[in-house]
């Protein structure tokens, strides 16, 4: 535990050494947030709420998914790449101690962006929800980034590729998710891809969630099936690879 | 368990390749092992499989009479890897500190930065480091958690001068203290400094396995140097006994020999008109480079 400790402490102070993270992880959704809710008016209605709430949690929602794969998936190609997984691998740290620190470092980035873009929606289009709302929501959401965790791992198996793809996933994922223009104002196909989108299912609830609708099993159980597709892919991939002959 | 490591009938095989063939070999206790062999000789398969990052494709491997794979059996040991680049964004320090933090009983920082001589860098960031300062990191990372036992793959690529003698110091120190150190080296006269025991490998078999003096005795000798008066003739040279090979370079002669004494005394003896006498002792990058040719002539 002390191993995995000292991990999850080494990953958070490069974290707040990156600026990448802060200027697009973390900037862009909240950017993004403050132009395009001058551009509609927050007060428009939308999904039985408004327009500044369904887009709070939209770029929130967009900002986890970006951390799990330019921070985490990147960073993790990265040590995968460098041979520094490896010589951890020879240390008391036990694979699942990495993976748990790993997965903390999300979780910790997840929960940070999420209460940074409620924050800014709060103070600049003065959203505000029932504290225990704010809670089910912040929860929520922290909860279903678990998934896009796994699928950072994934792209972090993808070596010199990882960057470049993961650009592609996580822009892909973004729109074809409904995370940029809501998924009602897409043409009748993309609601069809729309709806087999992992990030679909995980801003969903934080929707329904907004105009007092429960978490609905189904999202559950799509994002569940997800997290187990990726995390499967991931270690068949790794197995290919780690069975390399060296030097 | 007196054996740090344990290989027994170990072979590694790559699709058809066999990267390592039927070794078997014990590293005990408080021993000095330096592992030698050319690039594909199986020296860092070999190690590989001690540390648990691959599995045999037959035989078995133990490292500390347990799993090398599980993390468990790592709690004192030390490593370095070849050609590993520590993540961005941490100082050196703070490097430090993360592997401090895997191991019970870690050795103090400061300790850390003065045996990998890196006093004044601790608070550069670590990715930027020079090459050589890059390796004296990777040692102090090694040394970590106060470890047992060193398992080094390559350790002097890319240090400087300064910076290798610092290092052979305190690996000199570690070994004084009772501890075990296994490590693969290009530089064999500096494994020559270090090891008790020499395992030279070539082609994934171990063919050699004997403290440096028999490795260098036996494959090596000594050579004796001088330059030869014009009326030697060199020809004579070769017929001489307990001579190995004769190189010349103009009237400047190197014999390579079993016996130097013997040879010495015959030339002085027999009044051969030679000055610039010097005897050396064979570097272990002769015995080396002999011990592998004559494998291959014989296969």
């Amino acid at each position: 535990m002390k191993a995995t400790l000292s991990q999850w402490k080494a990953e958070l102070l490069r974290t707040g050494r990156d600026r990448r993270f802060f200027l697009l992880t973390l900037g862009m959704p909240v950017a993004f947030y403050l132009i395009f809710i001058n551009q509609q008016g927050g007060d428009a209605q939308i999904a039985g709420t408004f327009w500044g709430e369904y887009f709070m949690v939209s770029m929130a929602a967009f900002g986890v998914l970006g951390s799990s794969i330019n921070t985490f998936g990147v960073r993790l190609a990265a040590e995968r790449k460098g041979g520094w997984v490896r010589l951890l691998r020879t240390t008391p740290l036990s694979s699942f101690g990495y993976a748990l620190a790993k997965t903390l470092t999300q979780l910790t980035l997840s929960l940070l962006i999420v209460i940074v873009v409620f924050a800014v929606a709060h103070f600049s289009q003065h959203v505000d929800l029932a504290p225990a709302r704010w809670l089910e929501i912040v929860a929520w959401l922290w909860l279903g980034s678990l998934p896009f965790a796994a699928l950072g791992v994934l792209i972090g198996m993808a070596g010199n590729a990882a960057q470049a793809l993961g650009t592609l996933v996580y822009l892909a994922l973004s729109m074809l998710g409904g995370l940029w223009t809501p998924v009602q104002a897409l043409p009748k196909t993309m609601q069809e891809v729309a709806r087999w989108m992992p990030t679909y299912h995980f801003a969903r609830p934080a929707w329904n969630l907004l105009s007092g609708h429960s978490v609905q099993w189904s999202d559950v159980a799509i994002l569940l099936a997800y997290f187990v597709l990726f995390i499967s892919l991931a270690a068949l991939v790794q197995r290919r690879v780690d069975s390399r002959p060296e030097g | 368990m007196d054996a740090v490591v344990e290989m027994t009938s170990v072979t590694k095989e790559f699709g058809s390749k066999q990267a390592v063939r039927n070794v078997s070999l014990a590293v005990a206790r408080g021993s000095a092992v330096a592992l030698l062999g050319p690039n594909g000789a199986g020296k860092t398969t070999s190690i590989a499989m001690m540390l648990g990052l691959l599995r045999p494709t037959r035989g078995q491997v133990r490292l500390f009479g347990g799993d090398p794979g599980s993390a468990g059996q790592h709690a004192h040991m030390g490593v370095m890897l070849q050609s590993v680049s520590v993540p961005d964004r941490l100082t050196v320090v703070e490097t430090i500190n993360l592997f401090r933090g895997f191991y019970p009983a870690p050795l103090p920082t400061e300790r850390l930065l003065a045996a990998a001589g890196l006093k004044e860098e601790g608070r550069t960031m670590a990715h930027r480091l020079s090459g050589g300062k890059m390796r004296r990191l990777q040692f102090a990372l090694a040394m970590a958690g106060d470890p047992q036992a060193l398992f080094l793959d390559e350790p002097t690529v890319g240090m400087d001068v300064t910076s290798r003698r610092q290092f052979w110091d305190e690996l000199r120190g570690f070994i004084a203290s009772g501890k075990t150190l296994l490590l693969t080296t290009h530089d064999l006269q500096e494994a020559d400094m270090v090891a008790d025991r020499v395992i030279v490998m070539n082609e994934g078999a171990i063919v050699a396995d004997a403290p440096p003096e028999r490795i260098k005795m036996e494959f090596g000798g000594r050579q004796v140097s001088f330059a030869a008066g014009a009326g030697v003739d060199l020809a004579q040279l070769d017929r001489l006994p307990d001579v190995l090979g004769v190189q010349t370079a103009g009237r400047k002669v190197m014999i390579r020999t079993t016996d130097s004494d013997a040879l010495l005394r015959r030339l002085i003896q027999g009044e051969w008109d030679i000055s610039d006498i010097q005897v050396t002792g064979a570097g272990l990058e002769d015995a080396f480079v002999r011990l592998t040719t004559e494998m291959g002539e014989r296969a």
